[in-house]
């Protein structure tokens, strides 16, 4: 069996998803590495919902978080005033993102690339404010409370039976059911994007007018993007903070949202799972570079460095970067749309996957002209006895 | 239910005719520094055709560039630090534009208007943790270091930190800042409209092509407008530092309004940024003023530009006086 590039990348999809699965285990159940994971996440669906919208359909939306702060709000607000249960509330979450992300895709339809930009900042940042203004509703600056899931005992049940750790912390059964939907959702994105909407999403980014007069319903595909990736984010928004307990508003400023996007551009915009694991790599380097260990002795060296916003303690044996991890992470954004605009991730996954077929196409075409040649080649040194032209020509 | 009594408006708004002046001064104050900050940014998309997101972070320097030399020196000169930091932002624009801005305008990126909107919201994340670990996250405030003379003359008087027309008073600091950007606005004015380099802006703006044709070497017009620009947010960070608390973050709101404001005014006309700008500032000096739940007025500030932003994009995207996109 002759080795194929793609089988390396089945290997690491695989292994990824033994990872996945086996994650708890893998940083034995503490809880901080718990989080982390969970974390990552929810921001590798944000990102790859983000880089369907933005990669994949050229609409460069900022309102992404304010769309999974309104999944969030309204889940939360459902629960507190009419009471009803986290799971309908989530459902009911998700289609009023939907319909919402409908309507901005309608009134997007006529800004182009900066236009649309501005638009959608400022539609974040209005909703942003007015959440925050609106104290009786909301719960403004403080956040508002959201409760938790009740998983029903037999799906307990069959969890403890696979997972036999399943009870070991909260965090177990959140961390299992964001692994899921961020399967679901990239496994639906996915199939999206190999269909016939995925050919639209592409045409609509090249040249709508080449779309539109070859057949694509631009309106509709547009749309379509926005619905999907709102929809996308509202849930998993919905599901990390039912989980975590809390919503505040300032999850929505640009900030948040430019990190989101920081993770889509240096995992790869046009690439779904490039994003993702983009996200996941950049969510769990920021934890570890949280902290450098050091060697004491070279840390006493160190030690100007406490002026300059890093904490040094000798104790621990660590390097307290706070900021600066971030002011490393922006450098590499620049850097990374200057230099490798397709990111960094998405290349490598694009090489091991695409480069392949179209090698063995022109090997085994190089190989049939080859044959031809030597036909040719037999013709030309035997004498000639055939003189019509017709038998020579191949 | 949310819907609690307070959001009606039961009260009788005692909007008298001074009331109304004075929001009306106050929006014009806020909103000439408004306006000096948005013509940097129509400058920048004028010339390069880009909208830069991180023309609030280069205010947010220029403030803290102005609170770290008064700190650090006591006596030094309050209007020196302002040059020094416009000087700063000057500089950090021209090498931001020279390495990540040069290779779009020469064609070197893959795509460019994808690059051009992220370049910058780049930058701007750079910017704002890098000053956050600089400086760290609490509020800052920088010292007065300008104080009205004292008088009196019946209708008009001033005392170090308020100037009264009548009964209306208005922030000394305030006042400062709005004259100081009014001096640099017509000083722009005056680049813009009668040197030959505010020419060469201007047909660079106009017809790239054909300003090379004449001469006029565009990349180098680009990195101009751009430091130009930057410098122009460099200073209203720089006079307004004094007057309101400063973190990181500060530029992220400013970078807001100033889109309000081209967007308004018209992306690219220096006109439309200037009424633009006081356009602004008096809505919302109005809007707050006038808002019938006081308890959340100030909250709501921000959105009545947003708002307008909005409705702009909707409606006529060119705004008032603005060419096509």
């Amino acid at each position: 069996m002759t080795f194929r590039r793609i089988y390396i990348l089945w290997g690491l999809t695989g292994l990824f998803l033994l990872g996945l699965v086996f994650y708890p285990l893998i940083v034995d159940l503490q809880p901080y590495w718990l989080l982390v994971g969970f974390s990552a996440l929810f921001y590798a669906i944000l990102a790859s919902s983000w880089s369907l919208l933005a990669g994949y359909t050229g609409q460069f939306s900022f309102a992404h978080m304010a769309f999974m702060g309104l999944g969030a709000y309204t889940s939360g607000i459902l629960v507190r005033d009419l009471g009803w249960a986290p799971w309908m509330s989530t459902v009911a979450g998700v289609l009023l993102a939907g319909v919402v992300g409908m309507i901005i895709g309608y009134l997007c339809l006529r800004l182009r690339a900066t236009y649309l930009a501005l638009f959608t900042i400022a539609f974040a940042e209005i909703f942003r404010l007015v959440v925050k203004a609106e104290v009786n509703f909301t719960g403004g600056p403080n956040g508002l409370e959201m409760p938790p899931y009740t998983i029903p005992e037999g799906v307990n049940r069959v969890m403890r039976a696979i997972f036999p750790f399943w009870d070991a912390h909260q965090y177990v059964p959140s961390y299992y059911i964001m692994a899921l939907f961020f399967f679901l959702s990239l496994f639906v994105m996915f199939l999206l994007v190999r269909s016939r909407y995925g050919l639209f999403f592409r045409a609509v980014r090249e040249d709508e007018e080449a779309a539109a007069a070859l057949g694509v319903h631009v309106v509709n595909t547009r749309v379509l993007a926005f619905v999907v990736s709102s929809m996308i984010a509202a849930l998993a928004g919905i599901l990390f903070h039912h989980f975590i307990g809390l919503i505040v508003p300032d999850e929505m400023q640009i900030g948040r949202m430019s990190l989101v996007i920081a993770m889509a551009v240096i995992g790869g915009s046009q690439n779904l799972i490039g994003a993702a694991i983009g996200a996941i790599f950049i969510h769990f380097s920021l934890e570890w570079l949280q902290q450098i260990p050091l060697p004491v002795p070279v840390l006493e060296q160190l030690l100007f460095l406490e002026n300059w916003g890093f904490n040094i303690d000798l104790q621990a044996g660590v390097l307290r970067t706070n900021a600066w991890r971030m002011v490393g992470f922006g450098l590499l954004l620049m850097l990374t749309l200057r230099f490798w605009q397709n990111g960094l991730i998405s290349p490598i996954i694009e090489w091991l996957a695409r480069k392949e077929a179209v090698e063995e196409v022109a090997k085994r075409f190089q190989a049939e002209r080859a044959m031809d040649a030597v036909d040719n080649v037999a013709e030309i040194t035997e004498p000639v006895e055939a003189t019509n032209p017709s038998e020579t020509a191949s | 239910m949310w819907l609690a009594p307070e959001v009606v408006p039961t009260l009788v708004l005692q909007v008298s005719a001074t009331y109304i002046v004075r929001l009306l001064l106050e929006g014009l104050l806020i909103g000439v520094i408004y306006a000096l900050m948005a013509l940097g940014l129509t400058l920048i998309f004028s010339v390069l055709n880009i909208v830069s997101f991180a023309h609030g972070e280069f205010y947010m320097i220029g403030g803290y560039v102005v609170f770290l030399i008064l700190r650090n020196w006591k006596g030094f000169p309050g209007l020196l630090a302002i040059f020094a930091a416009a000087l700063v932002t000057f500089v950090i624009g021209a090498i931001f534009e020279r390495l990540f801005l040069q290779p779009m305008a020469q064609g070197k990126v893959d795509r460019p208007n994808e690059y051009a909107i992220l370049i910058t919201f780049g930058l701007s994340f750079f910017l704002q943790f890098f000053v956050l670990g600089l400086m760290g996250p609490f509020p800052k405030k920088a010292p007065r270091f300008w104080s009205l003379p004292e008088l009196d003359l019946g209708f008009l008087r001033m005392t170090r930190t308020t100037l009264f027309l009548g009964r209306i008073p208005l922030s000394a600091g305030r006042l400062f800042a709005a004259l100081i950007a009014l001096i640099a606005l017509a000083a722009m004015l005056y680049f813009m409209y009668r040197t030959w380099t505010g020419w060469a802006l201007q047909a660079v703006s106009q017809d790239r092509n054909a300003a090379a044709v004449v001469g006029i070497n565009p990349l180098n017009m680009n990195t101009l407008a751009f430091a130009l620009g930057g410098m122009l947010a460099g200073l209203a960070g720089a006079v307004l530092v004094t007057v309101f608390s400063w973190v990181p973050w500060v530029g992220i709101t400013a970078s807001a309004k100033s889109f309000v404001i081209i967007v308004l005014g018209g992306m690219g006309s220096i006109p439309g940024s200037l009424l633009g700008g006081i356009i602004l500032g008096v809505v919302e000096s109005l809007g707050t003023g006038l808002f019938p739940d006081p308890a959340r007025a100030q909250a709501y500030r921000d959105v009545f530009g947003l708002i307008i932003f909005a409705l702009v994009l909707l409606v006529k995207p060119t705004g008032l006086f603005g060419r096509e996109l």
